[in-house]
C-alpha cells in the first residue's frame, strides 16, 4: 500500500507540474492496468488551420449544426462540412459586415445562422447574404458583441454595454442594462438561451438569470464580495468577473478567470485547478452537455468535468515537444495520462462546442474536432488506455508538427 | 527590491548553468536613458525564452509570486479574522496563447502605438453626465507625445529605423465606445500597444477587448483598483491607486491622528464609487466605521443638503472623493457653514484647479497623491523643462505618469521587437525597478505598481509631499506570509 500510495502522489506531482507547464510527459503513463472507473477520453482528434482552409487560426467561436460546424475567427467566416471536409469561408470582401466574428448560433426553426461581430454589432447569415445591425441603425445597445443566443423568437447579444434582444418577428429590440436589470456593471459577456431561462455572464455582475415566462431577473453573485479572495469554498459563485454561463439538465455551470463553479439550484460546487483536474484558473468559456460534464477553456489546456457526481476530469494539452497529452483525475489524483500526437493544437483553449458525441475546441491556433466514436457519459469500469492512444487523422503534417 | 534581487540571482543561476547565453543583440551597446543596456545579460536572457518559440510552447518564464497582496496589513485585510478558501492576484498571469510566434511584419512605415483618453468633451453615462476629464486627458496625451517625440529624436525604432507614431483616440463618448476605439487600433490601425485610459468604466471596457485581441494596455490614469483586479495578463498599470492612497489616508486618520468619526462626500460615479470603497473598508476593519457618506451627481453647484446632514453626524474630518472642481465648491460650502473640520480629498483635488476655486479655503487640505513631485530628481527637473518648452505649460501627474508609461512601452519595443505578446512580456518580466520620472517604478505579481504613495498639504501657498515616513504615519502588521499558508 505505501508503495501504491507514493506512486499516486509521485504521478500526482509530476502530472500537476506538467500539465501547469505544458512540460513533456513523464515516462510513465498509466498507473496501471486493472479496471477503474474511468470516463471517456477523446484520443481521435482532427485539427484545422490556415493550411486546412480556414481564414483564420485565432478561433473566437465555433457552433456546430448537423453536417455543418461554422467557425468565427479573428478575420472571417468559415464553414466546415463534416460529410466532405470542405470548409467554405467569409471574409469583408464577401459580405461579411466585420471580419472579427466573436460569436455563434443557429436559429433551429429558421436555419438562419447569426453572428456577434467584435466591434462591428450583429448579422444574420441567410440565404448567402448577410443582414447587418449595429448601433446606428438598430437598438444594439453596442457595437462589441461577445456572445449571441437564440430564444424563441428572440436574439439575445451580449455586448460590452448591455444586452439587447431582438425580436425576429416584431422587429422589436429591448435593451437591458443597469436601468432595468441587476447590472451593478454592464460589461455583458456571454449569454446562454434554454427553453425556461436566458443566462447572462456579466463581467463584475456575476451570473444574471432572465426568466422567459415572468420577465424577471435573478442574480448570482460572490457571496464574500471581494475581488481579491474567495472565503469559502462551494458557497456561491466563485467570483462576479464571469465570462461564460451554460444551463443544462437544471444545472448552471460557469467560468470565470478565477476558477468555474456548478449550481444546481440548491447546491455551489467550485473547482479550481488546485484541487481538482481543470488545468488552470482562468477560463475563457465553458459548453455544457449535461448536468454531469462539462468542458472549460482554460489559457493552459482544456479542462473536461466527464463526472461532476466523481469530481472526474480529463484534462487536455499539448506538450512543449508537440505532443498530446490527455491527464484524467479525480479531484487531485491522477487516475491515467494518455499521450501521443496532437488532440488541441494549441492549449490556449478560447470556445468550446458540442456536436452529439463529437466536441469542437477552439484555440489561438488552430481549431480541433475530437471524434467521440465509442463515446460514453460520466465513468464505466475500463482498463487505463495503453500508449500511444491518440489518433490525430488530418493534416498532421501540416498542424501537428507545425513550426 | 526583493524582487530585483531575485530576478537578478535568477538570472545569475541561468548564466552559471549554461542555460542561457549573451546572445548577439541587435542593438549592441545601445542604453536607454537611465535604464539597462539593451544587450545586458538580463535582457539577453528574457529574449532568449521568449523568441523563437514554436506556437505552442510556453515560455519558461519565472513566474512572480507576492508575500502580500498590495501590501495590506493584517487590520484592514477583508474578512481578517478568517483564512479564505483561496486568495488571488499573487501569483504573475502567464500567457500561454501562441502570440510569440508571430512573425514580425515584412514592411512598416511607422511603429504605431495607441493612446485612448478623454481628450474631447462630450456627453458621457460612464463618467456621470457631460464629460469632465478633458483636462487630465489632454495631460496623459501631452505625456505621450513627448516620449514619442524623443524617441523618434534619438532615432525612433532602432532596428528599422523607423519612426513611432502615436494613434490618438478619444475615449469619452457614450459608455462602450472605448470599446470600439480600442477595436479600431487593434485591428484597422495595428498598433503594438496601446497606453490609456482614466475613466475607471472606459478602462474595464478597453483592457476587455485587449484581452481578446491581444494587445499591451499601459494605464497611467485610471486609480480604480479594481482595474488591475481582473486577472489578464496584457494588463499593466505604472501608478499608485486608490487603494494604496486610501490606505495611507487611514492610517494618517486613525492611527496618527487618533480622529474617531470621518465624514464622507463622494461623486456619484465610478471614480467616487469604486475609489472610496477601501477607506470605508478600512475604516470600518479598524473599528472607526465611516458614521455618513453623501454622494452627489457629477455638475450640482449647491451640497447643502449633504453638508447639512454630515454636519449633523458630528465628524471630526471630511473626506472628499471626487474631481477637483466639486471638491473646491464642497469646501467652500463647508466653510461657509461654519465647518471647520480638516478637509481630505483623493488626488484629483491636488490640482491648481482645486486651488484656483477653492482660494485661501485650499491651505490646510491634505490630499492622496501617487508619487511625490517634489523628489529631487534631475530627470524630473529637465522633464518639467522638455514638456513647458513643447507645451507651454506646467506638466501634471497625468502627464508625469503617461511620460513614464509611454517610455517603458517604447523600451519594451525596443527590446522585443514588433510581437505584441514579447512586448508584453519584456514588460511583464520587466528587469529590475523602472526609472521613471516619478520615481522608480516596481510591478507587482499583477503588474501594478504598489509603490510608496504620499500626502500632499496645501502649506503656505503651496503643496508640500509627505511620504509615510516623513509623517511617522504608523500602519498594521504586514505578514510576510499568503493568506493561506499563515499559522496565524
Amino acid at each position: 500500500m505505501r508503495s501504491s500510495r507514493t506512486y499516486v502522489s509521485a504521478m500526482l506531482l509530476a502530472a500537476a507540474v506538467s500539465v501547469v507547464r505544458g512540460d513533456s510527459p513523464s515516462p510513465q503513463s498509466a498507473p496501471g492496468n486493472a479496471a477503474a472507473k474511468l470516463p471517456y477520453v477523446y484520443t481521435k482528434w482532427k485539427q484545422y488551420t490556415i493550411a486546412d482552409g480556414l481564414p483564420n487560426d485565432h478561433i473566437f467561436a465555433v457552433k456546430a449544426d448537423g453536417p455543418k460546424v461554422w467557425v468565427g475567427t479573428e478575420d472571417g467566416l468559415a464553414c466546415i462540412d463534416k460529410r466532405t471536409g470542405k470548409i467554405q469561408t467569409w471574409k469583408e470582401k464577401d459580405g461579411l459586415p466585420w471580419k472579427v466574428v466573436t460569436a455563434l448560433d443557429v436559429d433551429k426553426k429558421t436555419g438562419d445562422l447569426w453572428l456577434g461581430l467584435f466591434g462591428g454589432g450583429l448579422a444574420r447569415f441567410s440565404g448567402g447574404r448577410f443582414d447587418h445591425w449595429h448601433q446606428l441603425n438598430s437598438g444594439l445597445v453596442n457595437d462589441v458583441v461577445y456572445g449571441v443566443a437564440i430564444q424563441g423568437d428572440n436574439v439575445w447579444a451580449a455586448t460590452t454595454a448591455g444586452c439587447s434582444r431582438f425580436n425576429i418577428k416584431t422587429g422589436a429590440w429591448t435593451i437591458y442594462n443597469e436601468k432595468n436589470a441587476p447590472m451593478e456593471e454592464i460589461w455583458n459577456y456571454g449569454v446562454f438561451a434554454s427553453e425556461e431561462k436566458v443566462h447572462l455572464a456579466v463581467w463584475g455582475s456575476g451570473v444574471l438569470e432572465f426568466d422567459i415566462k415572468t420577465e424577471h431577473w435573478k442574480e448570482y453573485l460572490d457571496p464574500d464580495g471581494e475581488m481579491e479572495i474567495d472565503l469559502y469554498r462551494d458557497d456561491g459563485l466563485v467570483h462576479v468577473i464571469t465570462t461564460g454561463v451554460s444551463y443544462v439538465e437544471k444545472a448552471m455551470w460557469v467560468s470565470t478567470y478565477f476558477g468555474v463553479c456548478r449550481y444546481d439550484g440548491r447546491h455551489w460546487r467550485g473547482f479550481f485547478a488546485h484541487e481538482s483536474g481543470i488545468p488552470s484558473d482562468f477560463n475563457n468559456n465553458l459548453a455544457a452537455r449535461s448536468a454531469q460534464e462539462a468542458w472549460f477553456c482554460t489559457d493552459k489546456g482544456l479542462g473536461a468535468c466527464m463526472d461532476f457526481d466523481s469530481d472526474t476530469w480529463v484534462a487536455y494539452t499539448r506538450n512543449n515537444d508537440g505532443t498530446g497529452k490527455a491527464v484524467v483525475t479525480k479531484g487531485k489524483e491522477v487516475l491515467e495520462v494518455v499521450e501521443g500526437p496532437v488532440n488541441v493544437p494549441q492549449s490556449f483553449i478560447i470556445c468550446a462546442a458540442m456536436d452529439g458525441n463529437d466536441v469542437w475546441i477552439g484555440t489561438g491556433k488552430g481549431l480541433a474536432w475530437g471524434i467521440g466514436e465509442g463515446y460514453y457519459s460520466r465513468v464505466k469500469e475500463r482498463a487505463p488506455a495503453g500508449k500511444p492512444a491518440f489518433r490525430s487523422e488530418t493534416s498532421t503534417s501540416k498542424n501537428g508538427g507545425a513550426q | 527590491m526583493r524582487r530585483v534581487v531575485l530576478w537578478s540571482a535568477v538570472v545569475t543561476a541561468l548564466l552559471g548553468l549554461g542555460l542561457i547565453t549573451a546572445a548577439a543583440s541587435d542593438l549592441p551597446g545601445v542604453k536607454w536613458p537611465g535604464f539597462l543596456p539593451f544587450d545586458s545579460p538580463e535582457i539577453q536572457a528574457l529574449l532568449q525564452k521568449i523568441n523563437d518559440l514554436k506556437y505552442y510552447q510556453a515560455p519558461a518564464l519565472p513566474v512572480k509570486k507576492d508575500e502580500n497582496y498590495a501590501a495590506t496589513s493584517t487590520d484592514v485585510e477583508p474578512f481578517g479574522g478568517l483564512k479564505p478558501f483561496k486568495e488571488h492576484f499573487l501569483l504573475q498571469m502567464e500567457y500561454i496563447g501562441a502570440g510569440r510566434s508571430i512573425p514580425e511584419p515584412e514592411h512598416v512605415d511607422a511603429v504605431k502605438i495607441g493612446f485612448i483618453g478623454p481628450i474631447m468633451s462630450t456627453v458621457s453615462v460612464a463618467t456621470g453626465g457631460k464629460s469632465h476629464e478633458e483636462a487630465l486627458g489632454i495631460q496623459m496625451l501631452s505625456g505621450s507625445r513627448l516620449a514619442i517625440e524623443e524617441a523618434n529624436a534619438r532615432g525612433g525604432y532602432l532596428k528599422r529605423k523607423i519612426p513611432f507614431e502615436l494613434v490618438v483616440s478619444n475615449d469619452n463618448g457614450l459608455w462602450g465606445s472605448s470599446g470600439n476605439e480600442i477595436i479600431k487600433m487593434a485591428y484597422k490601425d495595428n498598433v503594438w500597444a496601446i497606453l490609456g485610459t482614466i475613466d475607471g468604466a472606459n478602462s474595464h471596457i478597453a483592457i476587455r477587448v485587449a484581452l481578446k485581441a491581444e494587445v499591451p494596455v499601459m494605464n497611467t490614469g485610471d486609480s480604480d483598483p479594481t482595474f488591475i483586479e481582473t486577472n489578464i495578463p496584457w494588463v499593466m498599470r505604472n501608478m499608485g491607486d486608490d487603494r494604496q492612497q486610501a490606505y495611507l489616508l487611514v492610517d494618517y486618520l486613525y492611527r496618527k491622528l487618533n480622529v474617531k468619526k470621518v465624514g464622507v462626500i463622494r461623486s456619484s460615479n465610478r471614480y467616487g464609487r469604486f475609489g472610496i470603497r477601501e477607506f470605508n473598508d478600512g475604516s470600518r476593519r479598524l473599528g472607526r466605521p465611516v458614521p455618513i457618506e453623501m454622494a452627489y451627481k457629477l455638475g450640482q453647484d449647491d451640497y447643502s443638503l449633504h453638508l447639512e446632514r454630515i454636519k449633523k453626524a458630528d465628524v471630526e474630518a471630511v473626506v472628499h472623493w471626487g474631481d477637483a472642481a466639486e471638491g473646491a465648491q464642497i469646501l467652500n460650502q463647508m466653510r461657509k457653514m461654519g465647518m471647520d473640520q480638516p478637509f481630505f480629498a483623493s488626488d484629483r483635488c491636488l490640482s491648481e484647479e482645486f486651488v484656483n476655486a477653492a482660494g485661501t479655503n485650499a491651505e490646510g487640505v491634505i490630499c492622496g497623491f501617487p508619487w511625490n513631485p517634489d523628489r529631487d530628481d534631475p530627470n524630473l527637473t529637465s522633464f518639467r523643462e522638455r514638456f513647458r518648452k513643447r507645451f507651454g505649460t506646467e506638466p501634471d501627474t497625468y502627464s508625469a505618469h503617461a511620460f513614464d508609461g509611454m517610455n517603458m512601452l517604447i523600451w519594451a519595443i525596443q527590446v522585443a521587437g514588433l510581437n505584441r505578446a514579447k512586448i508584453r512580456d519584456v514588460v511583464a518580466y520587466l528587469p529590475g525597478a523602472w526609472p521613471g520620472i516619478t520615481g522608480d517604478i516596481v510591478m507587482s505579481a499583477c503588474l501594478d505598481d504598489v509603490g510608496d504613495v504620499y500626502l500632499g498639504k496645501r502649506e503656505n501657498g503651496r503643496w508640500k509631499y509627505y511620504s509615510r515616513a516623513d509623517l511617522g504615519i504608523p500602519r498594521g502588521y504586514i505578514p510576510p506570509r499568503d493568506r493561506i499558508s499563515r499559522t496565524q
